[in-house]
């Protein structure tokens, strides 16, 4: 009698158990489909410059808090249409067709012929663009490296072809500003103009980059707003908060950045990716 | 004797397997825009880990804070408080009130227990969530909220309470001043569907 | 003697009460006005043409779809320029509505702009008229809805930063909420909005011309125009009209720096709506309009001839193109001008 019971409890446990196991397989399945974080690895070649870091003083916030970067590698050139096709096809879950909305939204891709194939006449070595955030992060964990911050992003970004930092200079913000009023720059090919001080390619005359944190820039509604500027990013307050009130090109990366959510897909908006680096040159 | 054991036996295993069947939809058919495809993982303040599908089939009323800040989350936390004591009692049990850290570092589950237990937010529907940076920072995204690490301790934070659909779909955010019983009107309304 | 004290108390009483019922219809806030039906797709005009007056109607609800462009434009001569545009045109298409009315904004911002854009209505009631509601990133849209509850003509503009930026490439324009019952009847109305440009050779684009930052922190505009291009109103693009009519000009200030001394060589302003407010002053030769700010402005033609539009600082008006004229028709009338000549 208990002899049997065992053995009913026995054939119990194991129709449970793969009950379970088949409710797990499920569960995987539909993972493998969806996951963002199980990503295929793909081959980049893109050469990495070094960035010593050190302290500087962000566009936004008090005058005299320095903020400090550490040492970093960067992507010399922006990710092309060419690196983000064979991304995706190493990983469906990131074709135009997979992509789930939370993740990108209805104009990701836009204007690829099919999910493995680049718009009609796009040139392979111009930078991908309406790409998301997340889209973007996917990217640089598919190459073992990440999206740079915005203070990585905007330390690099002092520098002009001669100079590490070149914000007092007169002519750097209007020279900015003037590449970034010309439309449809992103059709051209990566690294054809000259690198900044760093090595570092089509800062400004391309594309609007995502950043890893571009969340960050507090706006209105925040908990802190006496630190924060209230609605820093709208007419008086922009001119109170910032350290540069001369540096429009600096408030129109700014404005771009607050403007977008991290499932946007835009014409004009790429990225590039960077690294962390225990080499300390200095 | 034996019979009636057997029978039990069976009509378990028959009940087990179709219960077992039964799950399949609910991971398959995700709406392409639902939280429930993030798959991050979570721990509650009971320390048990979680993907944010297993909230599935609950409307969510989600708030991120973290539980050392003095200025904005306790008036968040007392807004939740308040959209919790409005929903009618028939609907609470299909509402869940999902409060995210945003300092994962310092919101250990016991710290989130503890947070719980200080602010009477004991009861089922309370849940407690808390991840690492990096997911973190994929959930704000997700909701849109912007959020900086000023300090070691401090973190400066929009404030939105959002409202997602049992399938994990947002339904609207409260940004700023939340209306309260805007938040509440809204549960109840998809509690109607 | 007591009859004339009855009359006099009268006469007190019935002004009085007048008094009263003016005033009493001027508080009816346009916070609890109704509006009603279905909300519809509001008709707007580029410069100088306004929509049709209000008139008698009820608040209604409207949509008003504004899109945001980054285009190159002639601003003077053969000189391009890359202008900022709510609806492809500076200024921005005039949106006319009446107090009451319920207007939801639907801001879409294009696909090739390389910038977020967003408004800001100073007819609107609550934070940054909108300004934060409305930001779209390219290719985004945004949209917000207001109850129109002040009557008058307000400037609306770009607030993404850089502001002056935006505003100087022209991203404004120019909202009307009428009182209740609409303006009085008039039988032309145009629409001129001023504005100051600052501008230098592009670095990057040879043959075009842009924003100069440095001009516009001096206030030194190479430009002060009347709707965003020299000539807007010479030439085959006089406004018109015809002796014995009378003529209503919705003007506005874009700046985004100065300020309009705004006059019309050859007329004196019957009425003038000062900053676009209810006040009405008359006899007016020349009214400021602030930059941001606006004025309704009213005459009678009496005679026939070219009346010319300036801002009345002029340099800007002889140097820098703040000109216009007005054309008006019809039959001489020496009782109120007469040349003598020899």
């Amino acid at each position: 009698m208990l002899h049997t019971l065992n053995r009913y409890t026995f054939i119990l446990i194991v129709f449970l158990l793969s009950c379970n196991n088949q409710n797990e397989m499920q569960v995987n399945n539909s993972l493998s489909n969806t996951n963002v974080t199980t990503i295929q690895h793909t081959f980049s070649n893109t050469k990495m410059v070094y960035i010593p870091g050190g302290e500087y003083k962000p566009f936004y916030g008090s005058d005299s808090v320095l903020t400090k970067v550490a040492p970093y590698l960067l992507d010399e050139r922006a990710v092309t249409n060419s690196e983000f096709l064979a991304f995706v096809k190493a990983n469906p879950q990131w074709q135009r067709s997979n992509v789930k909305r939370i993740f990108a939204d209805s104009t990701y891709l836009k204007d690829w012929q099919s999910d493995t194939e680049l718009p009609k006449n796009a040139n392979p070595d111009a930078p991908i663009c309406y790409v998301s955030w997340f889209a973007a992060k996917a990217y640089a964990q598919s190459v073992a490296k990440r999206l740079p911050t915005l203070d990585e992003w905007e330390f690099m970004a002092m520098a002009d072809e001669t100079s590490p930092n070149a914000r007092n200079k007169p002519s750097y913000s209007d020279d900015i500003i003037s590449l970034y009023l010309i439309k449809e720059r992103q059709y051209n090919a990566v690294k054809q103009t000259k690198p900044n001080y760093w090595g570092v390619y089509n800062v400004f005359d391309l594309i609007w980059e995502w950043t890893d944190d571009f969340n960050s820039i507090l706006t209105t509604n925040d908990s802190r707003t006496g630190q924060y500027e209230d609605q820093s990013l709208f007419c008086a307050g922009s001119a109170t908060s910032s350290t540069d009130v001369l540096n429009y090109a600096a408030f129109m990366r700014f404005a771009l950045r607050t403007s977008v959510k991290a499932n946007y897909t835009i014409a004009n908006l790429g990225f590039r990716c960077a690294k962390d680096t225990i080499i300390n040159k200095k | 004797m034996k019979m009636k054991h057997i029978s039990y036996i069976i009509f378990s295993i028959i009940f087990l397997f179709t219960s077992c069947k039964e799950n399949k939809p609910t991971v398959t058919e995700l709406p392409s825009d639902s939280i429930f495809n993030l798959t991050s993982n979570w721990k509650n303040q009971y320390g048990d880990s979680l993907q944010l599908k297993d909230l599935q089939g609950k409307t969510l009323v989600v708030v991120m804070i973290y539980t050392t800040c003095k200025s904005a989350c306790p008036i968040l936390v007392s807004k939740m408080k308040t959209i919790e004591s409005k929903i009618n009692r028939k609907e609470i049990n299909n509402v869940s009130l999902v409060l995210v850290s945003i300092d994962p570092e310092t919101d250990t589950p016991e710290k989130l227990k503890e947070f719980a237990k200080t602010n009477k937010m004991e009861a089922p529907q309370w849940i407690f969530l808390t991840s690492n940076e990096l997911d973190t920072q994929e959930f704000a995204n997700v909701l849109s909220l912007k959020y900086k690490k000023i300090s070691p301790i401090d973190f400066s934070h929009s404030n939105i309470i959002s409202v997602f659909s049992s399938q994990g779909q947002l339904v609207t955010q409260e940004e700023g001043t939340i209306d309260v019983d805007k938040v509440v009107k809204t549960v109840h309304e998809l509690a109607k569907k | 003697m007591t009859n004339k004290l009855i009359m006099l108390s009268l006469i007190m009483t019935v002004i009085l009460g007048a008094c009263k019922n003016g005033t009493e219809s001027g508080h009816v806030s346009g916070v609890n006005m109704i509006a009603d039906g279905e909300p519809q797709v509001a008709e707007v005009t580029g410069a100088p043409n306004v929509p049709a007056p209000v008139g008698n109607r009820g608040p209604k609800k409207w949509i008003v779809n504004l899109e945001t462009t980054e285009i190159e434009g002639i601003i003077a001569d053969s000189t391009s320029y890359t202008f900022w545009t709510f609806n492809n045109t500076v200024p921005g298409s005039f949106i006319r509505v009446r107090v009451g009315d319920e207007v939801t904004l639907n801001l879409k911002n294009a696909a090739n702009s390389v910038l977020p854009h967003n408004i800001d209505l100073h007819a609107v009631t609550g934070p940054g008229g909108g300004a934060e509601a409305t930001t779209a990133a390219p290719g985004k849209e945004a949209s917000f809805t207001f109850k129109a509850i002040n009557p008058g003509l307000y400037v609306y503009h770009c607030a993404a930063p850089p502001v002056p930026m935006h505003i100087g490439n022209g991203m404004y324009g120019l909202i009307l909420v009428e009182p209740e019952g609409g303006l009085p009847k008039v039988d032309r109305e145009y629409y001129i909005m001023q504005g100051d440009f600052y501008t230098k050779a592009s670095t990057a684009k040879k043959g075009l011309y842009e924003f100069d930052n440095d001009k516009a922190v001096a206030e030194n505009p190479d430009y002060v125009l009347f709707n965003g291009k020299k000539g807007s109103l010479l030439g085959a693009n006089m406004l018109t009209a015809k002796v014995g009519e009378t003529v209503r000009l919705f003007v506005g200030n874009g700046g985004p720096n100065l300020t309009s001394s705004f006059h019309v060589i050859g007329e004196i302003f019957d009425n003038v709506y000062l900053e676009g407010g209810s006040k009405v002053s008359h006899n007016i030769q020349t009214t400021m309009i602030p930059a941001g700010g606006s004025a309704i402005v009213e005459f009678k033609c009496e005679v026939p001839g070219e009346f010319v539009l300036v801002d009345h600082s002029l340099s800007r008006a002889f140097n820098k193109g703040a000109i216009g004229k007005l054309k008006v028709t019809g039959d001489a009338n020496p009782k109120v001008f007469k040349a003598d000549h020899k």
